[in-house]
């Protein structure tokens, strides 16, 4: 029988207590679905060569073989559907983050504002250039195996040691917007900074499933960058141990 | 060089690995003279501190030689003979700029990894797991120091080694837990742990004008060296019903200061034991806490709780209806080293305090492994095996 649908909970695949009737859904993406077929015939195959010798072994190498391999052709993943994960649409990046510096606001803002000097301390910045008073030149790179990318970005609007609003320009790979605001801290404790940072992931194609792998990685690489501009600032460096002796091989 | 490294629970190797190099410009390279062994680094071997690695350099407490220095060292040189405090700090902040240098926010390069866990970030430690920032420890003929203006500090020649190195760690943790105590002329003062810290809280205590002193612990030797070399009263939990001994001290008022330098791995009698042991066993809780309640239930009515016995997570059963009702005052904290070593050096060039007694077993970075286990099971009477990594 045909389950019918009120229009609200149409191509939702719930019904009206939330509950999961349509296992048809597609909430996993199209590389993953590929991968989860692949992973998923090997893991039967590796089940079914040792059901003999290591039969508990092989029965969970089956079983959690079939489950991928079901979820890679159905592109339903029930796990995803419990919590509440889409696979499909990645999510855009939106950081807030929030600091004081133990310094006057003109310093801390003028040191913000002389964009060239942010690859001092953010790593992930290769350069910045700015073409005039309102526009820059912007390259940076991810991952030592990943090209450089470049972008251009304008100031959008400012006012002298209170607030710095950027925005990359239209067309940019790095589709990106922020604000950053300079208020004085009560009782002489400096200057407090509040970071707001966007990033319109790409929709669509394979961009998607490497925009879903790499935003939160981006997410913690960009909130690493704007702690980095305290420690910079008011230390002079940025912490490191990277390049220190231990033990491991 | 040499190090010594952590590779799991109980299993420490002494490893060949590359010299430490300068890698930012604030840093000196310090030639290790004295590496001490600390209580705290036995919850490293014993594994109950998250986020270490196999093949990380433990050790924090030490003093040495500048090797090598950095293009903004200022105040160091070539050839100066320094104590280096276990904590380090930028020097710039908002907290170091106000004397709290373990509340340093520049100085952890995991940070982030700390903010998930306590929600905020303290400063790194040397040798001390990676939430603490992950730095390669003092157990090693060479170590790098960051922002070494700030943390190394030079020995006047007239304080030997073996006095010098206790004020990396052990002197001002112990200072700052009788600080923390608040204490006024005439207050007695109750310490759980009679280590390295415990003494040093003890004699500080003294100094801050306490009226009596009682170190409570269970091996013989540590409470016979509370007694002549640090003029405490001594109690052994294992024999005494310590709630009732510590009243009977105080005329029945109760310590007036509580300080516990123990920390999470607290050992105590009966049944109390068995329950925090299979907590810990299970990770329902990370730290046993059998000191800081039995500290809470002693205390005399308003009095103060000072904690310097390293925590890192979660206790149970904490008897807050007592903190409460009692009007109790509780402090803790790691030290903050850098505010207190110019002092301490006063005071041990006045005599006042002599910490080289701690100094037990001068051993090489050798016999690292062996050393731990000594120090941990507590036999051939030890209270601190120091490396001497050059030597």
């Amino acid at each position: 029988m045909a389950i019918i649908y009120p229009d609200m909970y149409r191509n939702t695949g719930k019904d009206h207590t939330g509950m999961m009737t349509d296992p048809q859904v597609i909430n996993v993406n199209t590389p993953e679905r590929i991968f989860s077929v692949i992973a998923g015939t090997f893991l039967i195959y590796s089940g079914i060569k040792s059901l003999v010798g290591h039969p508990v072994a092989a029965a969970s190498k089956l079983v959690a073989g079939s489950v991928l391999f079901a979820r890679g052709a159905s592109g339903h993943c029930p796990i995803y559907e419990r919590t509440g994960t889409d696979g499909v649409r990645p999510q855009n990046i939106n950081i807030k983050q929030y600091f004081t510096v133990n310094k006057p606001r003109e310093e801390v803002y003028q040191f913000w504002r002389k964009l060239e000097n942010l690859p001092l301390f953010m790593r992930h910045l290769e350069s910045v250039t700015q073409t005039d008073e309102k526009h820059s030149h912007w390259k940076a790179k991810f991952g030592s195996y990943l090209p450089s990318v470049s972008w251009d970005a304008q100031i959008v609007k400012e006012r002298e040691n209170e607030f710095i609003g950027w925005s990359a320009l239209e067309g940019s790979v790095i589709e990106n917007a922020g604000k950053v605001e300079f208020k004085d801290a009560p009782g002489g404790r400096g200057t407090e900074v509040q970071v707001v940072f966007s990033y319109h992931a790409p929709v669509g194609g394979i961009a998607t499933g490497i925009a879903k792998l790499f935003n939160p990685v981006a997410e913690n690489i960009i909130r690493e960058d704007v702690r980095n501009f305290k420690q910079y600032i008011e230390a002079g460096e940025v912490p490191t141990t990277t390049g220190q002796p231990s033990g491991r091989k | 060089m040499k190090a010594l490294c952590w590779n799991g629970v109980k299993d420490l190797r002494v490893e060949t690995v590359p010299d430490p190099t300068i890698l930012n410009s604030r840093d000196a390279i310090i030639k290790v003279s004295m590496s001490s062994v600390c209580g705290s680094d036995l919850h490293l071997y014993n594994g109950f501190v998250p986020s270490m690695r196999e093949g990380d350099i433990i050790g924090h407490e030490f003093m040495g030689e500048v090797v090598e220095t950095g293009k903004d060292v200022r105040k160091l040189k070539k050839g100066d003979r320094v104590v280096v405090v276990s904590v380090i700090g930028c020097g710039e902040c908002h907290y170091c700029s106000s004397g709290s240098w373990s509340l340093c926010d520049n100085s952890n390069p995991h940070a982030i990894m700390q903010e998930k866990a306590y929600n905020y970030s303290t400063a790194g430690i040397f040798g001390y797991s990676h939430l603490f920032g992950g730095y390669a420890g003092s157990h090693a003929q060479y170590i790098r120091v960051p922002f070494a203006d700030n943390g190394a500090f030079v020995v006047p020649e007239e304080v030997p080694d073996e006095k010098a190195v206790f004020i990396s760690d052990a002197m001002p943790t112990g200072y700052m837990a009788a600080e923390m105590g608040n204490i006024k002329p005439g207050d007695v003062v109750a310490v759980w742990g009679a280590g390295g810290v415990g003494q040093m809280a003890i004699q500080t205590a003294y100094l801050m004008g306490a009226e009596k002193v009682i170190a409570i612990d269970s091996f013989d030797y540590r409470l016979q060296a509370a007694a002549k070399f640090s003029k405490a009263e001594t109690l052994d939990y294992t024999s005494t019903d310590i709630l009732d001994a510590l009243k009977e001290a105080t005329g029945g008022r109760g310590p007036d200061v509580c300080i516990d330098a123990v920390g999470m791995e607290a050992r105590t009698t009966g049944i109390e034991q068995i329950y925090d042991k299979a907590k810990q066993k299970l990770r329902l809780e990370s730290d046993r806490p059998a000191v800081l309640r039995q500290a809470i239930m002693a205390c005399r009515k308003g009095g103060t709780i000072s904690v310097v016995g390293v925590y890192a997570g979660l206790i149970d059963k904490f008897p807050m209806g007592v903190m409460m009702n009692k009007g109790l005052t509780m402090r803790g904290g790691q030290m903050h080293g850098q505010h207190y070593v110019q002092m301490l050096i006063d005071l041990i060039l006045q005599d006042k305090i002599d910490p080289s007694f701690l100094l037990t077993h001068p051993m090489p970075l050798e016999a690292g492994p062996e050393a731990y286990g000594m120090f941990n099971d507590k036999t051939d009477n030890c209270m601190r095996a120091v490396f001497l990594p050059n030597m």
